[in-house]
């Protein structure tokens, strides 16, 4: 007997991702069933265990309701957006083909791309209910109320995902048909982390749980909150917590909210499976084509700005190209939200040294993200400029002139923005504070770009590209954090600067000379 | 004649211990003007061959000259004298063929006043005046390697490196390519390095061949000196008996075990 369809498809997504770690595939479930049931039988028991009492406190209180709630609703919405965001990123609609001209359903398809992935999103899922359950049977729930409980995790998560599963699927055939329609994409998959961000942000430093247990304020947020799937499992933990092993004194209620969410898992699913013809086909395209306007002031005076002639081609150019890609306008403002997010969120207006360390970070990351088209769109770009006389030089000094026009305002607006809410400062120490910012930017453009040419990144979804984002705001923050030890906070600053520009320099130096042995 | 072109030894190897031979004791003279085919199959070593020419990659050992400049030596020299239609060329997708060209000849320090000019006569000899200001996202491939060519050519070089030139393109504009590459070297005098896989328009167009294979330069002549030197009739039957291929007995013998079974 042939094997289902959606089986077959679910096992050659499964295999895909394993991909990356073939010699262990075989292994894979083994390892990953064994190491879970680690996990929830003694290392989840003994993590909550060492704080027992404070747990117990917090789920009898007022707060563990709206806390729990919140809790669940992000990684609600991290299970939607997170295989949104993934398909966004690199949509995909070639092996549509393939599937299409194949006598499969669109239905199976859709149940095969979330069962291929599912293993691992419940690695996820057993990981977060391993510790909820370990934090709320020293109470003393009954088996059945245990059961429900990760039950509840299971029904919320696996809903969120497929629905995300749905929605990608959906976005990728409605995008992927033209370049315009990708490049919206891959903005979106980008800013779609924000939401989340946010919420996270106000969790931890805005009080926002706080906020919501309070019964007198926030009523509409506390309604529209509860009103969302994530939170009926949430209430019924917070039921069961008050009422260990008598789920007899809450069966209205679980009734209610654990069957809401098995109807609300099963409607998803249904949903799902009359969407997938829309979510598989080639039936849309489009025929517009995208057109360039002639070069307008901005262009002129940009020119002109960087010396005009060839050079100045150059870099309206290479401005153009980056500045038509919604995607990279997308990190910018991914950036600047992060930033705008800790302001609001994390920062306290009496301690700007926090802020400074934060712009520190992100300044480095912001910088990455603008300089490292140098080398993400492949290596057949480089070649133009090899081919062509002096022109690894000049690409250098483009890229550097349009890394820092990008970065340098950029920087000096975010700073000056998160000054206002400094209490008295003097005019004179914000603009000083203003320029040491953007000069430390300054050098991270050079150092970015030195270390992209130093570790070509020939895609920006390749290992290369992943380590520079992650060294940049670590070499950053770490440079700052050890000067800060032996300099004192004085003159940490000046060093750092002084320091970023140096290495930035040599980093630049090393990576203009691998430029020219990239084949 | 005069030679433009000329490989003294020239290697590339990959691998850690140089164990691919990308180019192997390449020994090449290309004259001036004449058109020059480099033919060999997938993997031969015509790309790495156009790319060591265009001082894009180093070779492991030997070396080239270009109109008289050492591709070690004076590589900018030489990439001035040059114009390149690479096979898997980069783009900058989000320009348009305007901008992309006058991105181009910036590169190649075209003088500005010229550059308008230059710009707009290609994109008419390439049918492309209508769609100059679309982004280059939106072209076919074939529209894309007009483009591409119109790059090669914008700073009006003597020496022209074609790689795999018409592969992409519609049999109109494949013709168009052809006429082109006539032209520029009847009228304009241009030396032309046409790489491919396709033997009618190598046999069409060039005047003298080299076959390469397994990095390795195996047949060097005009067209009928090769055919005759293999005893066959056709080019094609020729270049398959130099490079190897599949037997015809060889064709279907993948049916042959599952009729059996039947």
């Amino acid at each position: 007997m042939q094997a289902p369809k959606w089986y077959v498809i679910g096992k050659n997504q499964y295999r895909l991702t394993l991909s990356g770690v073939r010699e262990v595939r075989p292994y894979f479930p083994y390892l990953a069933i064994g190491l879970l049931a680690l996990y929830v039988a003694y290392l989840a028991p003994a993590i909550v265990g060492s704080f027992t009492d404070e747990a117990l406190e917090f789920l009898l209180s007022q707060a563990a309701v709206a806390t729990i709630q919140l809790i669940l609703f992000s990684i609600f919405l991290w299970f939607i957006f997170f295989p949104v965001s993934l398909v966004l990123r690199d949509i995909q609609i070639s092996q549509l083909e393939i599937f299409l001209s194949a006598p499969v359903k669109p239905s199976h398809l859709l149940l095969g791309e979330f069962l291929g992935v599912l293993p691992f999103y419940a690695i996820g899922v057993v990981v977060i209910a391993g510790v909820f359950t370990a934090l709320v049977n020293p109470l003393g729930l009954g088996v059945l109320q245990t059961a429900i409980v990760v039950m509840v995790f299971v029904l919320t998560f696996f809903s969120a995902l497929w629905l995300g599963t749905v929605a990608g699927a959906l976005l990728r055939t409605k995008l992927g048909q033209s370049d315009r329609g990708r490049d919206i994409g891959k903005a979106i998959g980008f800013l779609i982390a924000l939401p989340v961000v946010a919420v996270m942000y106000a969790m931890m430093g805005g009080g926002l749980a706080t906020v919501l247990s309070d019964p007198g304020a926030s009523g509409l947020v506390r309604s529209a909150l509860g009103l969302l799937p994530s939170s009926w499992g949430a209430r019924l933990i917070t039921d069961f917590a008050a009422n260990p092993g008598n789920i007899s004194a809450v069966w209205f209620e679980t009734l209610t909210r654990f069957g809401g969410l098995t109807l609300f898992f099963l409607a998803s699913l249904w949903l799902g499976v009359k969407l997938a013809d829309r979510a598989y086909n080639l039936e849309t395209t489009s025929f517009s084509a995208a057109k360039a306007k002639s070069d307008g002031a901005f262009y002129n005076a940009l020119r002109s700005f960087v010396g005009g002639g060839a050079f100045g081609t150059l870099v309206v150019s290479i401005f153009k190209d980056y500045g038509r890609r919604l995607q990279n306008l997308s990190r910018v403002g991914y950036i600047m939200g992060i930033i705008v997010l800790i302001n609001v969120f994390l920062v306290r207006p009496d301690e700007p040294f926090g802020m400074f360390l934060m712009g520190q970070a992100l300044f480095g990351v912001l910088a990455a993200f603008v300089v490292g088209e140098v080398t993400v769109r492949g290596k057949e770009c480089l070649f133009i400029y090899r081919k062509a006389p002096r022109g690894e030089s000049r690409l250098v000094k483009a890229r550097l002139a349009q890394g820092w026009i990008v970065t340098l305002p950029i920087a000096a607006a975010l700073t000056a923005a998160q000054l206002a809410i400094v209490p008295r400062i003097s005019p004179l120490a914000a603009l000083g504070y203003i320029a040491v910012l953007v000069v430390l930017a300054a050098a991270y453009v050079v150092l970015t770009l030195g270390l992209f040419l130093l570790m070509p990144a020939f895609s920006d979804k390749g290992g290369e590209f992943g380590v520079i984002m992650m060294v940049i705001p670590m070499l950053s923050l770490g440079s700052f954090i050890a000067s800060d030890i032996l300099l004192g906070r004085a003159w940490s600053g000046p060093f750092v600067v002084v320091l970023s520009w140096l290495v930035g320099i040599l980093l630049l130096v090393l990576g203009k000379r691998n430029l020219g042995r990239i084949e | 004649m005069n030679v433009v072109a000329r490989t003294d030894n020239l290697c590339k190897y990959y691998g850690r211990h140089g164990e691919i031979k990308a180019v192997d004791q390449l020994n090449l003279e290309v004259y001036e003007g004449e058109t020059f085919g480099l033919l060999g199959p997938n993997g031969a070593g015509k790309t790495t061959t156009v790319r060591l020419l265009n001082c894009i990659i180093k070779p492991t050992s030997g070396t080239a000259t270009v109109a008289g400049h050492d591709i070690l030596k004076n590589p900018d020299d030489v990439k001035r004298v040059t114009g390149l239609l690479a096979e898997s060329p980069g783009l900058y997708e989000k320009l348009s063929a305007y901008e992309f060209l006058e991105f181009m000849a910036a590169l190649y320090d075209v003088p500005r006043d010229i550059v308008p000019h230059r710009i707009e006569d290609l994109l008419k000899l390439f049918g492309l005046s209508d769609r100059r200001n679309h982004l280059l996202e939106g072209y076919s491939r074939g529209m894309k390697q007009k483009v591409l060519l119109a790059a090669a050519l914008v700073h009006d070089p003597p020496i022209l490196f074609l790689d795999e030139p018409t592969s992409t393109l519609d049999p109109r504009a494949a013709l168009m390519v052809k006429d082109l590459i006539k032209e520029l070297s009847d009228q304009a005098g241009k030396t032309i390095f046409v790489c491919s896989h396709i033997l009618p328009i190598v046999e069409e167009l060039c005047d003298r061949i080299g076959v390469i294979n397994q990095g390795r330069l195996i047949a060097l002549g005009t067209v009928e000196e090769i055919i005759a030197r293999t005893g066959k009739k056709t080019l094609e039957e020729a270049f398959i008996e130099m490079t190897g291929g599949v037997e015809e007995k060889e064709l279907l013998a993948w049916r042959e075990h599952t009729h059996a079974g039947t």
